[in-house]
């Protein structure tokens, strides 16, 4: 004998795992969720939408199954967020998170990595006027695995930037189909969703790319407690796990009317690339920096780098 | 008009009777026309004073072999006279979802509607009986409107019984029975209709958010910052939540009681790699080891095996490993140290907490077995044989255990969101020039505050690597995955306080210890 009666905890239930397995699918077919979490993550919110899917039709065959005790507060788990994520709110943008610069070491500094291995902060970095000792770590200790990228084996056509056969090698591996880049001209145009790639690329390979021209967007970044007046870092929001680690990530560049760029601002910034020292705790490290020659104002650009 | 009926539970003995006959003989009711129904005869008699309470009783052989005919009686009695209240004396080893089963098949539904529901349990007796009679005790704990606990000798007693029955039944009343005018109030009180209640809430939120917002971002407090930090812990966190509670699940549901037991390790040292070995093999995060470490506890495994079972799962699994490799632009020394570090660290914890807290409670269900899920699903899995029984139960127990461990979940994710909103900027202002011991502090407290996935944390390790000394970063990277405030408060959804307090205590320690030897030392 089975009594049947309207189940409203079932039905309430049912309505959540729907809508959040709902917004899940949702969130993810229309990219919206790389405002909170990493590419990464598709694969984990697809199961997520499966599994709610299917405890959905579940509850189903128990929406007429009569319960005395009749509960709801337990959905609020599943209603919180859900009234979160369709409630007005705005992605994060660079005046949220204003002082957290890191550099862009984060993506994929070798010298910081070097210096881990030691456990000691990295030394001042041989004199740039002599780059075949700085090169020699970079190529020898850390063969390609920063950056995977195709290789067409076409280095007969690329002039080297640096006249050392030891750069020459890692020439050959690295950097021959790598987007915007223009080798004759020595000029690298760093599209906006190239931007994560570009930067890892000139960290790990700063030697290479010394003096090309680069132009690139990003938002006015100043801080004073770690930049001088002159400089400014031409950066992008950069999420590594999830909106709660957003930095601002970027390259330093040098411009003597850095004062007059306003805050935050998007702008297009060309010049010439070069090495300069970034000073932390009073250790200095190498970085890939930008001697400015123009600005030209940009639009926003939506949406986070992520570090891969 | 359908009339109200009025239901008391209780296990046998645990004086159902003598409450009707103190509650209904009442002279200034004795114009009322009831009727009481039995379903259990026990020690003690109905007896009616004024006559205004006739007493029939159904045996526990009738009510399983002829319902039918219980039904037709009962809608014979209520045809035939006219009552206004209608009470029964349940069987106390008899689900409740029989009862109504019985009240709302076709010919009755219309004809009556339960009022209330009242459980009876006999102080002395209600701990030792839960977890080993059947589900149908924990059943009717769970489906009571209120509780009354007779034969309470002290208030300790009492507040350990309260206890109890609100992890079965949350929100629940128990009252001690000594006078009855508490219990008249609790009797005719009106209940808001929880439906209604979730509707409520929901216009609250968004009202709240429409208007508190805006006067706390006058008040200079980022609400966008914190929604978006929650809704991106969240959606980091959830998935893996539901790896956790299904692989849970399948645990509780289709590995029968005894078979880990029998088949598990005997000796510690055995378990332990078995438990690294498991660790290893799942890829899952810190929010999924916890659900399986509840059910493990539950399903008997040592305590010491289980707790390096879950600190070491989030810290060695294959996912954690690939991402420290490339977080670290390939540096196997950290990947290693990693790894051989958190391993130690596990066992250690597991060792110390074994021999400190094995003896006291660690669960906060107490002496249940694993019929207590917290679930609400009370059927024993045992005694569901057929594999599509098992699927279904199986479903119902994950997402019972969904809501019961996520409800922490959401508030160590709000909590976090909300310290890391306002205040990360200490973290990295405290570093400036000190030493290797306050830089692990520093970065330890830091990964307990921001709950990071394990399974991308050694990316936020990394960013940090500038300002901190390795050892700093190796107790982030060790430390966060095994306690952060997300898991703490998982945790909390079925360990004791004391418990839970020892774990995060001995966790910090050893980490801090073990890094600290390692990387004062010179490190590798």
């Amino acid at each position: 004998m089975q009594a049947r009666a309207f189940n409203p905890q079932i039905f309430l239930e049912f309505l959540c795992y729907s809508a959040f397995g709902g917004l899940m699918f949702f969130l993810v077919r229309s990219g919206n969720y790389l405002f909170y979490v990493t590419p990464r993550m598709e694969p984990y919110l697809y199961f997520t939408a499966i599994v709610m899917g299917i405890w959905a039709c579940a509850g189903l065959g128990r929406l007429f199954r009569p319960q005395y005790k009749i509960r709801s507060a337990h959905c609020l788990v599943l209603v919180i967020p859900i009234l979160l994520l369709l409630l007005p709110h705005t992605p994060l943008s660079a005046a949220d998170l204003s002082g957290k610069y890191i550099g862009g070491n984060a993506f994929s500094g070798f010298k910081a990595a070097t210096g881990l291995l030691t456990a000691v902060p990295p030394e001042n970095s041989p004199d740039p006027a002599d780059p075949a000792a700085d090169n020699s770590v970079v190529a020898e200790d850390f063969p390609s695995v920063l950056t995977p990228l195709p290789n067409n084996n076409t280095a007969d056509s690329i002039v080297p930037p640096v006249p050392d056969p030891q750069t020459h090698v890692s020439e050959e591996q690295y950097s021959t189909d790598l987007p915007g880049l223009d080798v004759k001209k020595k000029k690298i145009t760093i599209a906006n969703e190239d931007f994560g790639v570009w930067i890892s690329e000139l960290y790990g390979n700063m030697e290479r790319y010394k003096g090309y021209t680069v132009l690139i967007t990003g938002f006015v970044f100043k801080d004073s407690e770690m930049l001088q007046a002159d400089e400014f870092v031409s950066a992008r929001l950069m999420m590594s796990c999830c909106a709660a680690d957003l930095i601002p990530a970027g390259l330093l560049c040098n411009y003597a009317k850095a004062a007059e760029l306003k805050t935050d601002s998007w702008v297009t910034v060309e010049g010439t690339l070069f090495i300069g020292k970034h000073i932390y705790n009073n250790v200095a490290y190498d970085d890939p920096q930008i001697s400015v020659t123009k600005i030209t104002p940009a639009e926003e650009v939506k949406g986070y780098v992520t570090p891969y | 008009m359908a009339i109200p009926i009025y239901v008391v539970t209780g296990f046998l003995d645990a004086g159902k009777t003598t409450f009707l006959n103190h509650l209904l003989n009442r002279r200034d009711w004795r114009d009322v026309r009831m009727m009481v129904m039995q379903f259990e005869t026990g020690e003690e008699d109905f007896q009616s004073r004024y006559g205004n309470c006739p007493c029939i009783s159904f045996s526990k052989k009738m009510l399983e072999q002829q319902p039918a005919q219980i039904v037709e009686k009962i809608r014979s009695l209520l045809q035939s006279r006219e009552l206004d209240e209608l009470w029964i004396e349940w069987n106390g080893v008899v689900p409740f979802s029989q009862l109504q089963a019985l009240l709302l098949h076709a010919s009755l539904r219309n004809l009556c509607k339960i009022q209330k529901v009242i459980h009876i349990a006999d102080g002395g007796k209600i701990e030792n009986l839960l977890g080993r009679t059947g589900g149908a005790l924990p059943e009717q704990i769970s489906t009571c409107d209120f509780a009354l606990v007779r034969n309470v000798p002290s208030a300790k007693l009492f507040k350990r019984i309260r206890h109890l029955l609100k992890g079965i039944n949350p929100g629940v009343k128990v009252i001690e029975m000594k006078s009855y005018n508490d219990l008249y109030k609790q009797l005719f009180v009106k209940k808001g209709r929880p439906v209604d209640i979730a509707f409520q809430t929901v216009l609250l939120i968004v009202a709240l958010h429409f208007v508190l917002k805006p006067l706390l971002e006058i008040a200079q407090i980022p609400v966008n910052t914190i929604i978006n930090v929650f809704l991106g812990i969240m959606l980091q966190a959830v998935p893996f939540l539901l790896i956790g509670v299904l692989l849970s699940s399948v645990i509780q549901v289709f590995v029968p009681q005894n078979a880990i037991e029998r088949r598990f390790p005997k000796s510690i040292r055995l378990g332990m790699v078995a438990a690294i070995l498991a660790g290893f093999c799942l890829p899952v995060c810190d929010c999924a080891s916890i659900p399986i470490f509840r059910s493990l506890v539950r399903k008997g495994i040592p305590l010491p095996v289980a707790v390096t079972f879950m600190t070491a799962t989030p810290v060695i699994n294959p996912v954690v490993i690939l991402s420290t490799y490339y977080a670290f632009n390939g540096d196997m020394t950290i990947v290693i140290s990693r790894v051989c570090l958190g391993i130690a660290a596990a066992v250690s914890i597991g060792l110390i907490l074994g021999s400190w807290a094995g003896k006291g409670r660690v669960l906060s269900g107490g002496t249940l077995d694993q019929l207590m899920c917290s679930c609400g699903c009370y059927e024993d899995a045992e005694s569901i044989t057929t594999f599509r029984g098992k699927v279904g139960l199986f479903i119902r127990h994950s997402q019972g255990e969904f809501f019961s461990v996520g409800k922490y979940l959401v508030i160590g994710i709000f909590i976090s969101s909300v310290v890391q909103t306002l205040g990360t900027g200490l973290f990295t202002t405290a570093q400036s020039g000190s030493g290797l011991a306050i830089s692990m502090v520093i970065m330890m407290a830091m990964a307990f505050v921001l709950s990071l996935c394990s399974s991308s944390d050694a990316i936020v390790a990394r960013s940090f690597a500038n300002q901190f000394p390795m050892g700093g970063i190796m107790g982030f990277l060790v430390f966060g995955p095994m306690m952060d405030i997300k898991n703490v408060m998982m945790l909390s959804s079925g360990f004791t306080k004391g418990f839970i307090a020892k774990l995060v205590l001995t966790g910090f320690i050893v980490c801090f210890a073990l890094v600290f030897l390692f990387y004062s030392r010179g490190g590798m």
